[in-house]
């Protein structure tokens, strides 16, 4: 009888760590597409204008986005036009809430380190990653943005990361 | 026993589904009891209410925040802010405080800053015993050192001690007294001094006296810390039947509404050296002299308090900076930066006021919506601010695009740089600020150009011109709006006869 209730307690504590997949049909749920994205970059009005790019991308949101974010820190494929964040920085996930919120991590070794930079520099730079989301994706209404995992204050003393963002029209080129 | 299988296996069940509350000793006078803790971000957090009940107090939320009250004193803190508040003094705590079903938990820090501070008490966290205690305090001596100083009209007393301790000043006729409350090592018992306005220190028990040569002899007094310092600036008074309290608080000497303390925030500092200019100047260089001299102007032309968040190359916390202008009653924050960008060629000075608002059209309807009421900002009320946190900002709005508008036309009127208007950004550093707060940028100093200018003696004392002239302008202005009295004392035309 004992034993019996040993095995009891194992099948009860096996069922609460059980957990259902995600999607039964990988397949279908992320089709592959060609899809032309808006990359935000600096112009030289000191704005963000968009720049078209074609990306093959899974048809889940939560997949592209992180793919469309790579694809904005590679840089503009004009030379002339500079890159807004460091150049080592890199997308560690990136994820979509479904109240419209999107999380991106970003890490590498200057913004771990702290990132010397002025004001200006630094809300082309987050603004560049909020409008991207925002405008690819109508589901994200607004982005909290992440170092290496953690919530952060700024990422060179200036723009607060304790707060999701919304897209500021003031900043983007009409 | 085949009837009990269903009965164990609900429990084992309840067990792995259920978390019972983590609880910690709580080592009182009274006795142990126990309390509940969480953890955030590393921290072990302590249930305030439950702490503060077992020492007979109560806990309340009061709107974003909440409020400790025990023995008739009361704490405000709340979860977006490491500050706690009790009265004109600023709580610190390692990390803000979290609210789980309503209930608020915080770092022992806060009970040692309550508790130390209002109850004479010590606080204690062991974390391999899991023991909080808090006991009387068991006061160690503190060493005690005077210097008096006679510097541009104003007799300076620095009081410097060992550790930092709590004090009042108490103010008599033709003398002022710090009433500390630890035991001090006084360095004599009696000692004059060849000043114009102070005649002699006395210690006596944890007093130190402080004789005036007149009575119309007044001071500002403040504290500084690392090493810890009272500071007293004695200075003429105007004569007439002013009626000083007779306790002072050590932060404001000045109850009157009106523009009276202004904070200065040279941007950046230690290891965060801002942006680099292409010939190595650094921000947080050209912020901090042009602020330690910007500061100097603001107090002889607007016979105003100033109080700089740095006057060394320190490292200062972004929300330490708008709790310093909140510790000192601030009426106007400005923050001083210089700008950078990629793009080349990039020139010209703006001006931030706070956007906290989906977007800053947003902000900017609730903004005109506030000017259309023409309200001012809002007055101080009841006997502590409890509006420290996060969002303080948003009432200030109207007024702070006002100061920021002020600010962005000085500086195209007399520096001639480009004109790049005022806008709104989510700055951490405006956030949190209770009073009218502005972040100017001066100049791109990613610009070679602009870089230059930032370097020359010409350039800089334009700049300090054009900021003292905005402030005055802004004093004037918000002054005569809410029917204070006062002779004006820097305008724009006065400041352009003159010259500044």
């Amino acid at each position: 009888m004992r034993r019996a209730v040993v095995a009891a307690l194992v099948i009860v504590a096996a069922s609460c760590r059980r957990q259902q997949p995600l999607t039964r049909n990988l397949n279908v749920e992320n089709k592959v597409a060609m899809r032309t994205v808006s990359l935000y970059y600096e112009s030289p009005d000191l704005l963000l204008a968009p720049e078209r790019r074609d990306l093959p991308l899974p048809e889940n949101p939560a997949g592209a986005l992180d793919l469309v974010l790579r694809e904005l820190l590679k840089g503009s494929a004009n030379a002339a036009v500079p890159r807004l964040l460091p150049g080592d920085t890199v997308v560690r996930a990136a994820y979509l809430l479904p109240d419209g919120t999107a999380f991106v991590d970003l890490g590498g070794p200057t913004l771990t380190q702290g990132w010397a930079t002025g004001s200006h520099q630094e809300l082309m730079a987050i603004y560049s990653v909020v409008q991207t989301v925002t405008s690819n994706f109508p589901e994200a209404k607004r982005v909290r943005v992440l170092v290496n995992g953690e919530p952060a204050e700024t990422l060179g003393g200036h723009v607060s990361l304790s707060r999701a963002l919304a897209p500021m029209p003031s900043v983007v080129a009409r | 026993m085949k009837r009990l299988l269903p009965l164990l296996i609900l429990a084992a069940a309840s067990i792995l589904s259920a978390q019972a509350p983590i609880q910690v000793t709580l080592r009182i006078p009274g006795g142990d009891r126990r309390v509940t803790i969480t953890q955030a971000g590393g921290q072990i957090l302590f249930a305030a209410d439950e702490v503060i009940a077992a020492l007979g107090g109560t806990v309340t939320p009061d709107g974003t925040g909440f409020k400790a009250t025990l023995n008739n004193s009361l704490a405000a803190f709340g979860p977006d802010s490491r500050f706690g508040v009790i009265r004109d003094e600023l709580i610190e705590m390692p990390a803000p405080p979290v609210v789980v079903d309503g209930r608020p938990y915080v770092p022992w820090q806060f009970f040692q800053g309550f508790l130390g501070k209002t109850a004479d008490m010590d606080v204690a966290w062991d974390p391999a015993a899991r023991v909080l205690t808090i006991r009387p305090a068991q006061h160690t001596i503190i060493g005690v050192q005077l210097s008096v100083a006679n510097v541009q009209g104003i007799s300076k007393v620095v009081v410097g001690l060992t550790a930092s301790t709590d004090y009042t000043i108490l103010k008599d006729k033709g003398a002022y007294t710090i009433r500390f409350k630890t035991p001090i090592r006084a360095p004599f018992a009696e000692q004059s001094y060849d000043d114009p306005y102070v005649s002699k220190a006395t210690f006596a028990g944890s007093d130190l006296r402080l004789d005036l040569k007149a009575v119309d002899v007044g001071a500002d007094a403040y504290k500084l810390e690392n090493p810890f310092r009272i500071v007293l600036d004695f200075h003429k008074v105007a004569p007439g039947p002013t009626t000083l309290p007779a306790f002072t608080t050590p932060l404001r000497p000045v109850e009157a509404p009106g523009i009276h303390t202004i904070v200065i925030d040279p941007g950046h500092g230690g290891k965060e050296v801002g942006a680099i200019g292409p010939d190595g100047l650094m921000e947080k260089d050209a912020t901090l002299s042009l602020c330690r001299r910007l500061a100097d102007n603001l107090e002889n032309k607007l016979k105003t308090r100033v109080i700089l968040t740095r006057t060394d190359d320190s490292l200062v916390p972004l929300d330490q900076r708008t709790a310093i202008a909140n510790q000192y009653h601030a009426d106007l924050f400005l923050s001083v930066h210089m700008n950078a960008a990629v793009v080349k060629g990039a020139h010209g000075s703006e001006t931030y006021f706070l956007s906290l608002e989906a977007s800053d059209e947003l902000a900017r309807k609730a903004a005109e919506l506030e000017n259309a009421a023409a309200k001012p900002a809002p007055a101080e009320s009841g006997d502590l601010k409890l509006i420290l946190w996060d969002l303080a900002q948003q009432s200030y709005l109207n007024e702070s695009s006002r100061f920021a508008q002020a600010v962005q036309e000085e500086m195209n009127r007399a520096t001639h740089v480009q004109n790049r208007g005022v806008k709104q950004a989510p700055f951490k550093v405006l956030i949190g600020a209770t009073m009218p707060a502005a972040l100017v940028e001066v100049a791109f100093i990613t610009n070679p150009d602009e870089e230059a200018k930032l370097k020359s003696e010409d350039f800089q004392k334009t700049v300090i011109d054009a900021l003292t002239t905005a402030v005055g302008r802004y004093k004037t202005d918000y002054e005569t709006r809410i029917g204070v009295i006062r002779a004006p004392v820097t305008t724009t035309s006065e400041a352009k006869r003159s010259g500044t």
